[in-house]
């Protein structure tokens, strides 16, 4: 995803010399064309989060479309106050793009995992939410709105899906659509693990790479289906929240920090979230519901 | 004092005044600071959005009051528009809005964070290839903040020679981390540092009109309250406390006395 977030900038500079590249000395040799076909538009400005986002809110001032890169954490929950005011209040645009989501750096520890970016952005006023899960997603999600008139955050991870979806702005994906019961909604790039847990069992299967604005109107059409919510971060559940009086559940981080080095399948094994844990749940949540059926 | 910096600091009292709210010691310590950059710039209170404009940033958003009477003798907006300072609905918060005031580029409050914002616009300006200048006034409390160092590193090292920072010397950190001899900590990041009393309004215009080809910095010793000895005094009481009508009609005394 990071190599497709690169071509499809890089594509776009070619045309559009407001784009202008903001790195925390991540990605630069990725970058490296970038930097000789544009020099003065290529900053690899230093291990400095805060004043990345708060140049980043500055060139936005000015009329250019900055995107600001480095590691998911360090930018989103080290930065969270530059994002809120210097580009949300502020009323400046750009686009943030992260790397490292979520267990992606598993074994270097929770000071390397990133889970609250999406919750947190998404209460921002202004901002855009997208938990990208594909290549396909990435490129053209960062056509369409990297010149939105609202700050734009992109989640990238190096575990995508291949997986066929709607990659319209604020469009979600009905991949499965059985008119059960049970409907399972998901984002990003757990979307392969769902999609296996799910293949063959009775339920809806409902997917997202755009948390805000969420797509209400798709979530209506489940309305009178239990929401059984399979992430691997927090935002998701809290943006299908947005509609109210939803039945819902979730299935996904528990309240502890996950480090237990490895790889990411490691710990997605150990906190529920490979496709034999996910379709456990799936399962009993389909177990309680006939067997609320039975009872009543 | 000049009458220009004796009529904003009286308008100050009268806003504060007015209005209920204070921030008075702090606003006065930056009035000529603010005067020199805005008898410098380029810029034209009928047409704020000018192209060609340079820019400002109070990175010290909480002195906005001293900044919106400046913008004001500027002709921006008029004194009694200011009155409205921090009443519900008004366009003079107490943090200055860039949404709702005329002449403000950018919204601060929280400290630390406007010097990188106008280390971003002088940035844009150099690959714009623009004439275009960025000034930026910042405290020396706001500078116990790491960010405000993390953006002179970044300016010096990306050469915006087009960047003057204005560094409001009044001793406001002395109490808890002070920060020991700021100009030779700008000269050691690699800036253009120039020393003066921060009341001079000739000095600082000068060393604003001196060429550089570097981050420019001034560095201004200053008073909090400077211009009534009740004020600069009695800083702590007076930090955040807005006059009664028998403490205005005292203050403007001492002010127009000339008294400190």
């Amino acid at each position: 995803m990071r190599a497709q977030f690169k071509n499809t900038v890089s594509e776009l500079a070619a045309h559009d010399d407001s784009i202008v590249i903001v790195l925390g000395d991540i990605s630069v040799y990725m970058f490296k064309d970038f930097w000789e076909k544009h020099p003065n538009r290529f900053y690899n400005m230093g291990i400095c989060e805060n004043t990345l986002v708060s140049v980043t809110a500055g060139l936005s001032s000015q009329g250019f479309n900055p995107f600001v890169h480095t590691i998911c954490p360090f930018l989103t929950d080290r930065s969270l106050e530059q994002i809120k005011l210097d580009m949300c209040y502020n009323n400046f645009a750009g686009n943030i793009v992260t790397c490292g989501a979520t267990f992606d750096y598993a074994w270097d520890g929770a000071t390397h995992h990133a889970y609250t970016d999406l919750a947190s952005l998404r209460m921002l006023p202004n901002m855009e939410v997208l938990h990208l899960g594909s290549k396909r997603e990435v490129d053209a999600l960062i056509r369409s709105q990297y010149n939105s008139p609202r700050p734009t955050y992109y989640r990238l991870s190096d575990h995508p899906h291949t997986i066929e979806t709607n990659t319209e702005f604020g469009k979600g994906t009905v991949l499965k659509n059985e008119g059960a019961p049970l409907t399972v909604m998901t984002a990003g790039p757990i979307l392969t693990n769902v999609m296996e847990a799910c293949r063959d069992l009775p339920v809806n299967l409902v997917y997202f790479h755009t948390l805000k604005p969420i797509d209400k109107a798709l979530i209506e059409q489940f309305r009178d289906t239990e929401i059984l919510v399979v992430h691997d971060a927090y935002g998701l559940y809290e943006a299908i929240s947005e509609v109210p009086a939803l039945r819902m559940r979730y299935h996904g981080l528990p309240d502890a920090f996950c480090g237990w080095y490895g790889t990411v399948q490691d710990i997605r094994k150990r906190i529920g979230l490979d496709p034999a844990s996910i379709r456990g749940a799936v399962q009993t949540r389909l177990a309680d519901r006939s067997q609320g059926a039975r009872v009543r | 004092m000049d009458d220009i910096c004796r009529k904003i600091r009286s308008e100050i009292l009268n806003v504060s005044n007015k209005s209920g709210h204070g921030h008075i010691p702090t606003s006065f310590s930056i009035v000529e600071m603010l005067t020199a950059v805005y008898q410098t710039m380029r810029h034209d209170p009928k047409r704020p959005d000018m192209p060609e404009r340079d820019l400002f940033v109070l990175s010290k958003g909480h002195a906005s009051l001293g900044f919106y009477c400046t913008l004001a003798a500027h002709g921006y907006f008029s004194f009694e528009d200011v009155y409205a300072f921090g009443g519900f609905d008004s366009r003079f918060g107490c943090h200055p809005d860039r949404t709702k005031v005329p002449g403000v580029e950018a919204s601060t409050g929280s400290l630390g964070h406007g010097i990188g914002i106008a280390v971003g616009m002088a940035l844009a300006a150099k690959i714009a290839s623009t004439k275009r200048k960025v000034y930026t006034l910042i405290g020396d409390g706001e500078s116990n903040e790491g960010s405000v160092w993390e953006a002179v590193m970044v300016a010096v090292n990306t050469k915006l020679d087009n960047l003057t920072v204005l560094y409001d010397n009044n001793q406001s950190q002395g109490r808890c981390l002070p920060i020991g001899n700021p100009a030779e900590r700008f000269a050691a990041f690699g800036c253009d540092v120039s020393e003066m009393q921060g009341h001079d309004l000739a000095a600082i215009k000068q060393a604003l009109a001196k060429p550089t080809d570097r981050v420019r910095v001034l560095v201004c010793n200053t008073v909090k309250g400077y211009g009534c000895a009740t004020l600069s005094e009695n800083v702590y009481e007076w930090h955040r406390r807005a006059p009664k009508p028998d403490e205005l009609t005292k203050l403007q005394g001492e002010l127009h006395a000339g008294a400190i």
